[in-house]
């Protein structure tokens, strides 16, 4: 990839499905489906939609449902969204700090090591996401996505 | 025997010259006015300033070791770097002065004031406290390991950082310190006043730790068990639970180690929750009301989180298990009844 990547700019808005061989990184907001080898959302970035990325670190608004192998999560999570992950970072903050992580109503599916036979698997709660799970995207403008120079 | 006198001290002083860095061992000076004076660098170890006025005095890096300065007013004087070890400072006033990185190691402080005295770095270890006044005083990184500070009032003091190893805070008043960071291992808090102190986990009781602690070791297993445990209560546990409902107090510590399983489960109310080991709910939501939640690498999570009004804090490891729901608060009757018509089903 030899470094480059596909940036949503801050104050820029995407609406539909945008697949990448490179890395993307949003600063701006993304609404819609996501293919990549790596995300990266910035304090000021969003992305509300479905995201199918090898690894993604977020330190803004997440919603919709995420599948990755490797997750690094601060920011915020919102309502309705399932994270699907290898493996999930969330660091812990000191308690008179800022929260890392905000989670709305949300779902986390983390790692794939079968369950030990003393688990009962019957009593694991749904792991189906709502049908709800997709925000509706709103009819807006612009759409602009540029990779860096 | 002094290189000075105290008659040729004084002598000194009145006529403008300059008495630092002189050799004052054992200088008598008792009830003396040396107000402003510098005895900035001089050697007093074991010197007599017993109910000397000596406010505003300028004793930065003089050795007073020993040194007898028990009812002396030393308010503002500047002791920074002052080595007082074993010095008498009982009944002393202090208001305001400088003991910034001071050696006060076994010094007698008692009935002291102290009062918005600055004493960060100071070394204050095994000093005798008791009883002194340490409003607002200023102890953030000070060493009180092994301190007398029973019955001593430490209200709005800022102790970030400090060492309270073994201290003894005994019916002290802590309201409104500062102790983030601080190390307490082994601190006794019995019957202080620790209303609003900002130290996690520091509870008065009985306990030389400050804590109360429960652990329930490998191999034994608890099954339909309703437990509860009070607020500041450290409990670990190495143990099977089996269908067992676990209340916790406000900032209760539970600690489910590498060993622990907890089947069938439910655990409410506004504890701190670390999983090293496996949870499984059987009602969903299997935690409750927890300010703070952690999964740690190896650790398991199979349930849904109920967060309270002011959210939980979450924390993840990676290599943890997760088939987590998190949930916001759950509506009060009152709440729903407002919101009765709104057609939200869970």
């Amino acid at each position: 990839m030899n470094g480059r990547k596909t940036l949503v700019e801050e104050g820029t808005q995407f609406k539909g499905s945008l697949t990448s061989d490179c890395p993307i990184e949003v600063k701006g907001r993304v609404e819609g489906d996501l293919t990549a080898p790596a995300l990266t959302v910035s304090a000021s970035g969003a992305v509300h939609g479905k995201v199918k990325v090898g690894e993604m670190k977020s330190q803004g608004e997440l919603a919709g449902e995420f599948d990755a192998d490797v997750v690094q999560l601060s920011g915020t999570v919102k309502d309705n969204t399932v994270i699907r992950a290898r493996s999930l970072e969330v660091k812990l903050t000191p308690a008179n700090g800022k929260m890392q992580v905000v989670f709305g109503e949300c779902e986390l599916e983390v790692g794939t090591e079968p369950l030990p036979k003393d688990l009962p698997r019957d009593k694991t709660p749904s792991l189906r996401p709502p049908p709800e799970a997709m925000p509706l995207a709103e009819p807006n403008g612009s759409t602009a996505v540029r990779p860096p120079s | 025997m002094p290189e000075l006198t105290a008659d040729v001290v004084l002598r000194k002083i009145k006529s403008g010259e300059k008495v630092e860095r002189a050799d004052l061992r054992g200088l008598a000076m008792p009830k003396a006015v040396l107000e402003g004076v510098s005895f900035r660098r001089c050697d007093l170890d074991g010197a007599n300033f017993e109910g000397a006025r000596l406010a505003k005095t300028n004793f930065k890096n003089a050795s007073l070791r020993e040194a007898f300065l028990a009812g002396a007013d030393l308010r503002e004087a500047n002791l920074e770097n002052a080595d007082l070890e074993g010095a008498n400072l009982q009944g002393a006033t202090l208001v305001g002065a400088n003991l910034n990185r001071a050696n006060l190691e076994g010094a007698n402080l008692q009935g002291a004031d102290l009062g918005g005295a600055r004493l960060t770095h100071a070394q204050l270890d095994s000093a005798k406290l008791g009883g002194a006044n340490l409003v607002a005083a200023q102890l953030s990184h000070a060493d009180l390991s092994d301190a007398d500070l029973s019955t001593a009032k430490l209200d709005g003091a800022d102790l970030t950082s400090a060492i309270l190893t073994r201290a003894n805070l005994e019916e002290a008043s802590l309201v409104g310190a500062r102790l983030r960071d601080a190390k307490l291992d082994g601190v006794n808090v019995k019957n202080a006043n620790l209303t609003d102190v900002d130290a996690p986990g520091l509870q008065p009781g009985g306990d030389p730790s400050g804590r109360i602690k429960r652990y329930f070791g490998k191999g034994d297993v608890l099954r339909n068990a309703a437990l509860e445990f009070d607020a500041g209560a450290s409990v670990e546990i190495e143990s099977l639970f089996e269908q067992c409902t676990i209340a916790l107090g406000q900032g209760t510590e539970l600690v489910v180690g590498k060993a622990g399983l907890l089947s069938g489960c439910q655990i409410h109310g506004a504890g701190k929750i670390t999983i090293h080991g496996k949870f499984v709910e059987r009602e969903t939501p299997g935690i409750v009301g927890a300010t703070q939640l952690l999964v740690s690498a190896g650790g398991s999570m199979i349930g849904a989180v109920e967060q309270p009004a002011e959210s939980t804090r979450f924390a993840f490891e990676p290599g943890c298990y997760l088939r987590m729901k998190i949930q916001p608060k759950k509506e009060g009757p009152t709440e729903r009844a407002g919101k009765a018509g709104s057609g939200r089903q869970r």
